[in-house]
C-alpha cells in the first residue's frame, strides 16, 4: 500500500499549526486518491474502533484471479485445519472432479494416505521458513495416483493461519523423463552392441550406428551413404539399400543373408545381413535397421573343420579298407600254410624224423591262431557297419531272450543264473545289440570265480539315453587295467587260461560309440564286475 | 552214372593261386576223379576259353571251379558269361572263396552258382571238395 507524500504545490509559510495539520491531511488524501486512480493501491486499511478493517477496491484483484483460474498448476487455499477454502479448476480437473465438490473438503482427503504425514511436514516447514515444497502423490477420483509437486506458502492475512498450496502435475514430466531414459538406454545398447548395427533413413543415409559398425567399415559411418560404406555383394550382385527397401516394401524378411564385402587387403569379409523396416504408425517407411554379423573367422574355421573332417573320413575309410583287405587277403596264404603243413605231415609221415610231426602241428596251430586273429580283426572292422534295410529299433528284452540259449550249456554246467530286469526299446540295430550282450554275458561266464556265476542285467534311463548294466560275481578286474580292457587285442590273462583274442570288448566299444554312447567298467579284483554302457532310447513315433 | 564216366572228366579251374590249384588236384585225386584239368589264372583267360567253347573249337567242360577273386575279370563275371553260353550255359559251377560272407554267398547263387565252397584251413575239410564235385556231376548227369 502506498503512503501519500506531501503536495509540493502548497507553500510552507508560517501558519496555524492546526491549519498546517489539515493541509497536510488534505495532501495525504489527495495523494491516496491519485494512487487509487493510477491502480497503485489495491486496498485500504482503515483503523476502526473494532480494529483495522481491510477495504479491497472493486476490480483490484481481477488480474490475479484470472491468472490463478487460468494457470497450468492446481492451486488451493486451505484454512488452519486444512479445509479447502478455494480451489482453481485445474486442481479439480487433476482430481477428476469439479471445483464445487472440492471446496469445503479436507485437503488430506486427496492425498495418498502414506503421504499425509509428509504433507504435515511441508506445512510445518512452510510455517517456520515462509515456504516449502516437496514431491508426493495425490489420488484422483478414479483412483489414479498422480505424482505432484506441492509448494506450500502460509497466508497470514488478517491474522488467519491460512495456506496457499500450488499443485504441479508431474505426470508429463515423469513421462518425458522415462522417454529420455529409454532413449538413452537404446542409444547405449546400440552403441555398445557387439554386432555392427546401423539405422538408415529412406535415402539410405546412416543415422545411427553401433561402435562395431564403425570398426567393421574401418571409417566413420554416421551420415554417410550405407551403400558407399558397406559395398555388399550377395551371389555376385550388389546387395544394396535399394534391394533392402524393395524387400521391405514387399514384406519380405531379410534374415541372415550371407554376403561378402571387399576389403583393401584383397580378402573379402564374410558377413550375415539382417534387415528390419522401421515404419510409422501410418505404415510409412521411416528407414531400416540393418545388422551385419562378421563371420569371416567362423567361416574359415568351418571350412578348415569341414576339410579336416573330410580328410579324417577319408583316412578312416582308408584304414577300414586296409584292415579289411589285410584281414581278408592275409587269411589266404595262412590257410594255405596250415593246409600244406598238414599235407606235408600226411604225405611224408614215414620219412619224417621223430618230433617233426609235433613241430608241424605247432606250425598248423599257429597258422590257425593267426587266422582266428584275422577273422576277429575283420569282425572288428565290420562291427559297427549298419545292416542294410534294417531299422535302428530293437527291444533289448528280445535280444537277451534270444542270446541266453547260446550260453545255456555253460550256465547249466556252472550252476549259474542270469537275472534280467525289464529292459527298454533302443534306437540300435538288433545285430549290434546282440553282439553287445553276447560279448558281455559271454565274458561274465568266462571270467567266473569259484562261485556259481550270478549275472544281472538292468537298465536305467538318463535323459534321452539308457544306461544298461551287465554285472557279475566273477574274478573282477584290477582297477589298474580297467582302461585297457576295451583296447584292440588287449588281454589281461596269459598262459591259455582263458581263450579269446581280446577283441570282444573292443567290438562292444566300437558299437556303443557308433550310437554316441559310452562303455566303461566298474570292478575290483575278486569282487565281480559291472559293465555299463549308454545307448539312445527309441522315441515313440507318432503315427 | 557209371564210375567210368567220371574218369574222363574235363574240368575248367579258374584260380590264380598255384597252391590252391594244387590242392584242388589233390582233392580230385583223393576222390578218385580222373580228370583233365584246364586252368585259367585270370578271368579274362577263362572267358576266352568259354568263347572258344561256344565257337566249337574247344570241348565243353563237365564242371567249372571258379575262385571269386581272380585278376582282370572277377569270378562272378566269368559265371555270368558262362550262364549266357549257348553250348555250356547249364554246366555245374562251384564258386570258391577264402571268405565266407552271407553277401558273397548270396550274390554267387543269385548269378547261378551251383555250389559255394569256402576254402578251409584244414586239409581234411579241403579234401571234401572232391566229394562235392562228384555229387554235382552225378546230379547233373542224372538230370541230363
Amino acid at each position: 500500500m502506498t503512503q501519500p507524500s506531501s503536495n509540493p504545490r502548497i507553500s510552507r509559510t508560517k501558519q496555524d499549526p492546526r491549519l498546517e495539520d489539515l493541509r497536510s491531511r488534505l495532501a495525504e488524501a489527495e495523494e491516496t486518491i491519485r494512487a487509487i486512480y493510477s491502480g497503485e493501491v489495491d486496498a485500504v486499511v482503515v483503523n476502526s474502533p473494532s480494529g483495522p478493517q481491510v477495504y479491497a477496491l472493486e476490480g483490484s484483484d481481477h488480474p490475479y484471479r484470472v491468472m490463478v483460474e487460468r494457470m497450468h498448476e492446481g492451486t488451493v487455499t486451505l484454512d488452519h485445519s486444512r479445509v479447502i477454502l478455494y480451489a482453481n479448476p485445474q486442481f479439480a480437473a487433476m482430481m477428476g472432479t469439479v471445483s464445487e465438490s472440492v471446496t469445503g473438503a479436507e485437503f488430506d482427503r486427496f492425498l495418498v494416505s502414506a503421504d499425509a504425514s509428509a504433507f504435515s511436514a511441508l506445512v510445518e516447514a512452510a510455517a517456520a521458513g515462509g515456504h516449502s515444497s516437496g514431491e508426493l502423490y495425490v489420488r484422483s477420483a478414479d483412483g489414479t495416483m498422480v505424482p505432484v509437486r506441492l509448494s506450500v506458502t502460509p497466508l497470514d492475512s488478517a491474522g488467519m493461519q491460512n495456506l496457499c498450496v500450488v499443485v504441479s502435475d508431474l505426470r508429463e514430466h515423469r513421462r518425458n523423463e522415462a522417454i529420455l531414459r529409454e532413449e538413452r538406454l537404446s542409444r547405449l545398447i546400440l552403441e555398445q552392441a557387439a554386432e555392427a548395427i546401423v539405422v538408415i533413413d529412406p535415402q539410405g543415409t546412416i543415422v545411427r550406428r553401433s561402435e562395431s559398425a564403425t570398426s567393421l567399415a574401418r571409417r566413420p559411418v554416421l551420415m554417410m551413404s550405407f551403400d558407399q560404406v558397406f559395398p555388399l555383394i550377395a551371389s555376385g550382385s550388389p546387395f544394396d539399400t535399394a534391394r533392402i527397401f524393395s524387400a521391405a516394401h514387399a514384406g519380405e524378411k531379410i534374415s541372415g543373408v550371407e554376403v561378402s564385402m571387399p576389403q583393401p587387403d584383397g580378402n573379402p569379409s564374410a558377413l550375415l545381413v539382417s534387415a528390419s523396416p522401421l515404419s510409422s504408425d501410418g505404415n510409412e517407411l521411416l528407414g531400416c535397421v540393418i545388422t551385419l554379423t562378421e563371420i569371416t573367422g567362423r567361416k574359415r574355421a568351418e571350412e578348415a573343420l569341414a576339410s579336416q573332417a573330410a580328410e579324417l573320413a577319408q583316412s578312416n575309410s582308408d584304414l577300414q579298407q586296409f584292415a579289411y583287405s589285410a584281414s581278408h587277403d592275409l587269411r589266404e596264404p595262412l590257410r594255405q600254410l596250415a593246409v600244406f603243413s598238414e599235407l606235408l605231415q600226411a604225405k611224408y609221415q614215414d620219412q619224417l624224423a621223430d618230433g617233426a610231426s609235433l613241430l608241424i602241428q605247432h606250425a598248423v596251430d599257429s597258422a590257425h591262431r593267426m587266422e582266428g586273429l584275422l577273422k576277429d580283426l575283420l569282425a572288428y572292422t565290420q562291427a559297427a557297419d549298419a545292416p542294410q534295410g534294417a531299422a535302428a529299433s530293437t527291444d533289448s528284452n528280445d535280444v537277451v531272450r534270444k542270446t541266453l540259449p547260446i550260453f545255456e550249456a555253460r550256465i547249466a554246467e556252472s550252476g549259474g543264473r542270469v537275472d534280467c530286469e525289464p529292459l527298454p526299446v533302443l534306437a540300435v540295430h538288433e545285430v549290434h545289440l546282440t553282439q553287445l550282450f553276447q560279448n558281455l554275458i559271454g565274458n561274465a561266464l568266462k571270467y567266473r570265480s569259484q562261485d556259481p556265476p550270478r549275472i544281472r542285467i538292468s537298465a536305467e534311463q538318463i535323459g534321452g539315453m539308457w544306461r544298461l548294466c551287465v554285472s557279475d560275481n566273477g574274478i573282477g578286474i584290477d582297477p589298474a587295467y580297467q582302461g585297457q580292457v576295451f583296447g584292440l587285442f588287449q588281454r589281461l590273462h596269459g598262459g591259455g587260461k582263458y581263450s579269446g583274442s581280446g577283441i570282444g570288448l573292443a567290438i562292444c566299444q566300437k558299437i556303443v560309440q557308433r550310437y554316441g554312447g559310452r562303455i566303461w567298467v566298474e570292478s575290483e579284483l575278486d569282487r565281480g564286475s559291472r559293465f555299463l554302457f549308454t545307448l539312445p532310447e527309441k522315441k515313440n513315433e507318432t503315427r | 552214372m557209371k564210375r567210368d564216366s567220371l574218369e574222363r572228366l574235363s574240368l575248367l579251374v579258374v584260380e590264380d593261386s598255384p597252391a590252391d590249384v594244387f590242392l584242388v588236384k589233390e582233392a580230385m585225386k583223393e576222390e578218385g576223379l580222373g580228370c583233365q584239368m584246364e586252368v585259367a589264372d585270370d578271368g579274362e583267360k577263362a572267358i576266352r576259353i568259354l568263347d572258344d567253347v561256344d565257337a566249337g573249337s574247344q570241348e565243353v567242360p563237365n564242371l567249372l571251379l571258379v575262385d571269386l577273386n581272380v585278376p582282370r575279370q572277377s569270378g562272378t563275371q566269368v559265371l555270368e558269361r558262362l550262364r549266357r553260353s549257348p553250348r555250356c550255359g547249364n554246366t555245374p559251377v562251384v564258386m570258391m572263396s577264402t571268405s565266407d560272407t552271407a553277401v558273397e554267398r548270396k550274390r554267387a547263387f543269385d548269378l547261378g552258382a551251383t555250389e559255394y565252397f569256402c576254402k578251409p584251413s584244414s586239409l581234411a575239410e579241403f579234401m571234401q571238395l572232391g566229394k562235392l564235385v562228384r555229387r554235382l556231376l552225378e546230379q547233373h548227369n542224372a538230370a541230363a
